[in-house]
């Protein structure tokens, strides 16, 4: 029942990212879009467990 | 699979510059892996220069998330860097 | 001219392991020898020998670069040196 249904499947956010890692490296797209997920992964966490601000408050290279 | 086979010339140039490109990225996403944890000197902008223990960044390099950030005007426990903010980031092995 | 972030990964990877000297917009200058850039951000990593003989490792932002000039060329022991401090674990299996 969901819209997203309707869509086709290169729709999908996951596969485009897929497809465009693919594109940029090849053979090579599932481990670098592993060591990414990863990283990416604990950057988030990182953030949600501490909260913290930017620092400085303002942009310095405005 | 889906390269076009007619142009095989133009489909080894992709190969190899999808190669190429996968190596820096992958010696890259070494480099942030082997800073975590480590104490770290940031070089900014405005000849601002301050220290923290690295944590992690986002895969776009927008933001550097750091820990006991040694700013002019005190230590902050948790923050985040804009990247653009930042010139270069130093540590040592 | 071409921008330092718009070149391409072969130009980039023809930097690796070679002695540079990069520019940044504030004319400040980083001498080191290039481990890699990054293709996503054109961020540079130099890793260079300190005066304490640790060694020192760099990441300028590619926001910030405008120039990398080659100042002397890297050899198969410099990049063998390179790797065995930064990829350890690789460093036996690399022979393939």
């Amino acid at each position: 029942v969901s819209w997203r249904s309707s869509l086709p499947p290169s729709e999908r956010p996951g596969e485009r990212r897929t497809a465009e890692m693919k594109k940029l490296y090849g053979k090579d797209a599932a481990k670098i879009q592993g060591m990414e997920a990863a990283m990416q992964l604990t950057f988030d966490r990182n953030c949600d467990k501490k909260q913290p601000k930017y620092w400085p408050v303002i942009p310095l290279n405005l | 699979t889906t390269l076009p086979s007619s142009s095989s010339s133009s489909g080894s140039a992709d190969e190899e510059e999808q190669r190429l490109r996968a190596e820096l990225r992958e010696r890259f996403l070494r480099t942030l892996l082997l800073m975590t944890g480590k104490r770290v000197r940031f070089d900014m902008h405005e000849h601002v220069r301050v220290h923290a223990r690295f944590g992690a960044s986002d895969i776009d390099v927008l933001n550097l998330q750091v820990c006991d950030l040694e700013t002019p005007l005190g230590v902050q426990r948790e923050a985040l860097l804009r990247s653009q903010d930042v010139i270069a980031c130093s540590f040592e092995v | 001219m071409l921008q330092w972030r718009d070149r391409s990964p072969q130009h980039w990877h023809e930097l690796v392991n070679h002695e540079v000297c990069v520019t940044n917009r504030d004319q400040q200058r980083f001498e080191g020898r290039v481990f890699t850039v990054d293709p996503v951000s054109a961020s540079v990593v130099l890793l260079s020998v300190q005066e304490s003989e640790r060694l020192s490792v760099r990441v300028i932002l590619g926001h910030a670069v405008t120039d990398v000039q080659i100042l002397r060329r890297g050899t198969e022991e410099t990049e063998r040196q390179m790797k065995s401090v930064l990829l350890p674990d690789r460093a036996q299996s690399l022979s393939a």
